[in-house]
């Protein structure tokens, strides 16, 4: 890497990282009661006892903005490793199975083993995500022709549908357990607290953790599987790796947020284009560009049509379908 | 196919029949008909035969027994019916002329276009006239169509599986809308438009059999009518051209009633899914025919399957009523992916 393309990563680096501090500090300051971004910054940095806006801001507000940035980070990183590994340039968690897996899931266990607000739940997620994943990749693998981005996609929409049907019928039956679980499950920030958050916290650090560290060999897998093997790359081992991490990473998502459509799909595609196929750097930039997305995302979900709320998830999906649609026009 | 030919003044007068799809189609309207009885006599309040037969014939045994099933299950069951054949032929017609396999009005968008159309109207403006739903309706799911269409033939022509995944796209975009403007909407307007949009016959009455036999009335000469030029698209746009079919002419015409068909069925009871996408394979599996008996056969079978999800989802877990939309996704979806399995990807794209 020559001297003028690391100068470029690194003021990228440093540009987004203080465009994600800025919209935290944003996302804090939007609300009910607007507080000015220098009392944000004061409570953020020394907080007093006692002010009511410091209380506001820490207690009330920041929670919804460290979701927002794990949920956003976890997301986009899964959706470029899904991406790299299975060379399909629609892979995504929601897309292929694993979001509607986990959805069901975390449904299930609220539903029937009153889970609700425990450490079983981002667990529930990761069973349920593991499954949707596998029985996308089963379906689409056994079609003729194999396990191309169509028939991955429109085993996706199979899967994802029939859970849908259950869910829905399983919520109709038992109204009360779910009272709190509607908007959840439209993929929302809100309602969630942070003993949730901290029980999510591990399966954030270590998708995260593990994503970095194979990103190497996933710019290599991306190249081709016979093309990596020459490298010397164990693409078995690393397929595993990624494939954990990105469980990981759904599961955490959704037991905070519920299902946050198409963030996975725009991210990675978006980084590609400013920093090219190196997955050392995709990996972390769509960690960072994915946590100011869903922040800002978020922000727009409150104050569009304040006072009343949107759910982050129809937001994310009104931006990330039309993605969905051009990238079926131009890449397949 | 068995065809037993039927002459008549010297070979003057001829008709085919196919005597396997025949004996089908009977088989199943009978059903239809057990199907219908069944559900006139099951709910909270209980009804023999001889009871339901005597209302239906003007001469109830009670008061009650009057009110229940002319006000409430009649009209209800017969909607599931027309609703389920109204999918079921779009299905089956949108299968055709773009030659894909995988084609159903709720997995393209078409539904979601006419249900976004539908719930504006039911949360901006509630006081707009109750008759102008299907209309609108229509002209939802005309547009998506449209788009539809548009994008994914710009390329490499319409008959590809990427008419579905733009299909697909669109539909979730559509629906965000729909969800958007049920955040955005007064409480319990939005509750309405919420059972709704889950595909519930529950609340239909007799304003809905009147528009869905309307349509019926104006659809069914025009399905008649295509059966030829559907019969030779299925071949491919080459054949159909050189055997005299204005393929253009016939492709805009057909798309429209299919459109046509699903927007008024959504506008009634909501986007009921997978209808339109497993009447037609499960019609052919049933009896192989013509176009024009496999259209029959086409609505009987989705006729079935609504009526039966309308009767399952009130009777398995009542009073709890599930919404009818529900059991013909658990039904679809398996259908759905056996479809996929067969589905030759590649020559498709």
């Amino acid at each position: 890497m020559n001297a003028k393309r690391t100068l470029f990563t690194a003021t990228g680096l440093w540009v987004s990282l203080g465009a994600v501090a800025l919209a935290f500090m944003w996302h804090i300051s939007v609300g009910a009661k607007a507080i000015p971004l220098e009392i944000v910054w004061q409570a953020l940095v020394s907080p007093e006892e006692g002010v009511f806006d410091h209380v506001v801001v820490r207690d009330l507000r920041m929670p919804r903005a460290i979701f927002a940035i794990s949920v956003g980070a976890a997301l986009a990183v899964a959706g470029a490793l899904m991406q790299g590994v299975t060379r399909n340039p629609l892979a995504e968690p929601a897309i292929l199975g694993l979001m509607a897996g986990a959805t069901f899931a975390v449904i299930i266990g609220i539903g029937w083993f009153q889970l609700a607000g425990t450490a079983y739940v981002p667990l529930f997620a990761a069973i349920g995500a593991l499954g949707g994943g596998i029985l996308v990749f089963t379906i689409a693998g056994a079609a003729p022709g194999g396990a191309t981005p169509l028939t991955l996609i429109l085993a996706g929409a199979a899967v994802g549908g029939f859970l849908y049907a259950i869910e829905h019928a399983a919520i109709l039956l038992n109204e009360d357990a779910f009272r709190d679980f509607r908007v959840w499950l439209s993929g929302s920030l809100s309602g969630r607290d942070m003993e949730t958050y901290l029980w999510a916290l591990p399966w954030f650090g270590g998708g995260l953790i593990a994503a970095l560290v194979i990103a190497r060999q996933v710019t290599a897998l991306a190249m081709g599987e016979e093309t990596a093997a020459g490298l010397g790359v164990d693409t078995v081992k690393i397929k595993a790796v990624a494939l954990v991490s990105v469980v990981a990473l759904t599961a955490a998502a959704v037991s905070i947020a519920g299902p946050l459509g198409f963030v996975g799909l725009v991210i990675p595609h978006v980084v590609r284009l400013f920093v090219g196929s190196d997955y050392r750097l995709i990996v972390p930039f769509s960690a960072i560009v994915g946590a100011g997305y869903v922040l800002v995302v978020d922000i727009a979900a409150r104050v569009v049509l304040a006072p009343i709320e949107i759910s982050t998830g129809i937001v994310t999906t009104m931006l990330g379908a039309p993605v969905f649609i051009w990238l079926v026009r131009a890449r397949l | 196919m068995s065809v037993t030919t039927f002459e008549a003044l010297g070979g003057r007068v001829a008709l085919q029949l196919p005597v396997k799809a025949v004996t089908v189609a009977v088989v199943m309207a009978v059903t239809i008909a057990v199907v219908l009885l069944w559900s006139l006599m099951t709910g909270s309040y209980e009804l023999s035969p001889p009871d339901v037969w005597a209302t239906l014939m003007g001469d109830a045994p009670s008061e009650t027994a009057e009110t229940v099933v002319w006000e409430f299950r009649f009209p209800r069951t017969l909607v599931a019916f027309m609703v389920g054949a109204f999918l079921a032929l779009s299905g089956a017609a949108l299968q055709y002329v773009t030659r894909n396999p995988l084609a159903d009005p709720s997995l393209v968008g078409v539904s979601q276009g006419a249900a976004l159309v539908v719930v504006s109207v039911t949360i901006l403006a509630p006081g707009f006239g109750y008759y102008w739903r299907p209309i609108l309706a229509f002209g939802g799911s005309l547009i998506v169509a449209a788009v539809i269409l548009w994008i994914a033939s710009s390329r490499r022509g319409g008959e590809t599986l990427r008419f579905i995944l733009t299909g697909v796209g669109v539909a979730s975009l559509i629906s965000s809308f729909t969800s958007a403007l049920l955040t955005y909407g007064d409480i319990d307007r939005a509750l309405t438009a919420l059972g709704w949009l889950a595909g519930s016959v529950h609340a239909a009455g007799w304003d809905e059999v009147t528009w869905l036999a309307v349509t019926a009335l104006i659809a069914i000469p025009i399905l008649i009518g295509a059966s030829r030029p559907l019969s030779a698209i299925r071949f491919g746009e080459e054949v159909a051209t050189s055997l005299g079919i204005r393929v253009v002419a016939a492709r805009w015409c057909l798309v429209g009633l299919a459109v046509g068909l699903a927007a008024v069925a959504v506008a009634a009871v909501g986007p009921l899914g997978f209808v339109g996408l497993v009447a037609p394979h499960v019609a052919r599996r049933l009896a192989h025919s013509g176009v024009g008996m496999h259209m029959v056969l086409t609505a009987l079978t989705g006729s079935l399957m609504v009526g039966l999800a309308d009767f399952a989802g009130r009777a398995a877990f009542a009073p709890i009523q599930i919404p009818a939309g529900i059991f013909t996704a658990i039904i679809g979806v398996p259908v759905f992916v056996i479809l996929i399995l067969r589905t030759q990807a590649r020559s498709q794209l």
